[in-house]
């Protein structure tokens, strides 16, 4: 690919990226399942639940206690990371599959790479906005501890690695989805078993082997043992499983579903499912 | 010049159904032809193959020069497709999406011109969600034509159509036209073939069965005559002369027969009313049918095979 390529690609890709922002943002429906979801758990569990977090027995007593909060808001972090992506994508490309809009998109010369810059654009654009509205409203309501530097780097990585992760399994779910009318229904499923097998609402310390194995193959487990990383107290690693907190493990695993995932999930997309 | 499409021997089997037959075809540049016919007759796959939706069989093609099937990528710079269904994102306004379309393309019209083409500059910041039918086709026409391509395929642009929105889309297709891209329009209403192209196709069960223009299309399926009547109750139809057959049979149990030679024939059906005694054959006509007409036969012959159109 030239260089005057690569730039259009990018360039229309970005304007791509406007667009479907822009779709987004003025479908009330659609912004307040993908944006205001994970924030409203936030609010909801971080407001009912107000008990600190105990120590673990590993770190010999001289950990520091956590709210609740403090711990929650690393789990709901990932969440709205992959699922933003994950229930974004499915969604939005199941739907266009079935109507068309994709058959008449794949006749113009919008080059296929451009689109999916412009899809995982999109999703890392509203993912941001969303982790910065629980940041601001975790600390200015719920006393949540912000991350030191090393945290923030971590932070910014595990965005960057898991929002493409969760665009790839939003764009392979659209395979198993029957009908347009389905598609909420089959990404549901497997999003809420996911979150409750990845450590966020549960330790994963505390789940049967099998499911901690299951959870290990998909990122949401990787990225929020990876927020834990970054909001809790060093100390608390020793409530992982292998008592670390694994980040080189994550950003592995989250690497190869970029790269594995998302060849082989283009590769086979469909453009049109309307016939 | 070249011509803009050339196919040859092109064919599309799904399973037993053949729905393109060895179809050959020419178009000139600069024209606008239509492929005319029935639903189920093959329109949609025979267009989608040209478009490069869908892969053929066998034959060769080449559409502006290139192979749909493995230079889409080169063709989509050159080509406008307006689909049988719109779909407009629906937050969006047709500004909006024309600006968006218009990046796309090395030397795009300018979007204000594309909104006045085709008569959408009044509702050009108004959502998709709000548009109406005619005027998301607007859009589509509008969408199709931004890059300014050499050639434009439009998929039953007017079906479920009123006739005044009808005939407001025919102005703005000959509105396209005149910009002197070529043109293939897929249709299964006889007028607007008329209307908008030069050069018509009329395809039937996946083969093209006429090529020429609507005058030719009229002296080709104008040669039958007609002679009709009403069977009285007490007459057999069995005793009909045999090598009369088939006789066309009316819901109403009028009996047609068409015929190359009515003088004769009719000399002879009257020679047999007289012989059973009856003088007078109730609501005799000898006719010559429309093309309308013999069109509207022909669509209606196959839908009742039940064939559904394309995919």
């Amino acid at each position: 690919m030239s260089a005057a390529n690569t730039v259009r690609t990018l360039r229309l890709g970005f304007f791509y990226m406007l667009l479907n922002l822009k779709t987004i943002y003025r479908q009330p429906a659609a912004l307040f399942f993908v944006v205001a979801f994970p924030i409203m758990f936030l609010v909801i569990f971080s407001s009912l639940l107000t008990f600190e977090i105990g120590i673990p027995e590993e770190a010999g007593g001289q950990v520091p206690v956590v709210t609740f909060s403090q711990y929650f808001v690393a789990g709901i972090m990932g969440v709205a990371i992959f699922g933003t992506s994950f229930n974004l994508l499915g969604t939005s490309l199941a739907i266009q599959q079935f109507d068309g809009t994709l058959k008449q998109l794949a006749a113009t010369p919008l080059p296929r790479t451009s689109f999916f810059i412009g899809l995982v654009g999109t999703a890392l654009t509203y993912t941001v906005l969303q982790l910065i509205i629980m940041l601001i409203l975790g600390v200015v309501a719920y006393g949540i501890d912000l991350p030191d530097a090393a945290g923030w780097l971590t932070l910014i990585w595990i965005v960057l690695l898991g929002v493409p992760a969760g665009c790839v399994l939003g764009i392979a779910i659209t395979k198993i989805i029957p009908s347009a009318n389905a598609a909420p229904a089959v990404i549901q499923a497997p999003f809420i078993i996911l979150q409750f097998i990845s450590g966020v609402f549960f330790t994963l310390a505390s789940l049967p082997t099998a499911l901690q194995w299951i959870a290990g193959v998909f990122p949401l487990r990787w990225i929020a043992q990876g927020l834990r990383s970054v909001f809790l107290p060093d100390a608390y690693r020793y409530a992982e499983p292998g008592m670390s907190w694994q980040l080189e493990l994550a950003a592995i695993v989250l690497a190869v579903w970029i790269v594995v995932g998302l060849g082989l999930s283009v590769l086979t997309f469909k453009w049109d499912r309307s016939g | 010049m070249p011509p803009a499409i050339s196919i040859s021997g092109v064919t599309k089997q799904y399973g037993p159904v053949t729905a393109v037959d060895s179809v050959d075809l020419e178009i000139e540049a600069g024209q606008v032809y239509a492929l005319l016919g029935p639903n189920g007759a093959g329109k949609t796959t025979l267009i989608e193959i040209l478009e490069g939706y869908r892969q053929r069989d066998a034959g060769h093609v080449s559409v502006l020069g290139f192979d749909p099937q493995r230079q889409r990528g080169e063709l989509n710079r050159r080509v406008g497709i307006v689909l049988q269904r719109s779909t407009p994102m629906e937050g969006l306004t047709p500004r909006e999406m024309l600006n968006f379309s218009a990046r796309l393309y090395d030397d795009p019209m300018n979007t204000d011109d594309a909104l006045e083409l085709v008569g959408l500059a009044e509702h050009a910041d108004r959502r998709g969600s709000k548009l109406s039918g005619g005027q998301k086709r607007r859009l589509d026409l509008a969408t199709s034509v931004i890059g300014n391509p050499d050639l434009i395929f439009l998929d039953e642009p007017t079906t479920g159509f009123d006739a005044t929105a009808r005939r407001q889309a025919w102005e703005v297709v000959r509105g396209l036209t005149a910009r002197g891209a070529t043109v293939i329009l897929t249709t299964h209403y006889l007028d607007e073939a008329e209307h908008l192209a030069q050069k018509i196709g009329l395809i039937k069960d996946g083969r093209i069965i006429f090529e020429g223009d609507i005058a030719g299309l009229r002296r080709e399926m104008e040669t039958e005559t007609r002679i009709s009547w009403q069977p009285p109750n007490e007459l057999d139809l069995t005793e009909l002369p045999g090598e009369w057959q088939p006789i066309r049979a009316g819901p109403d149990g009028r009996l047609s027969l068409p015929t190359q030679s009515p003088t004769v024939d009719l000399s002879r059906l009257i020679e047999w009313a007289r012989q059973r005694g009856l003088d007078e054959i109730p609501e005799l006509q000898v006719e010559r049918p429309d093309l309308e007409e013999m069109y509207l036969e022909l669509v209606d012959d196959s839908q009742s095979l039940g064939q559904a159109e394309g995919s």
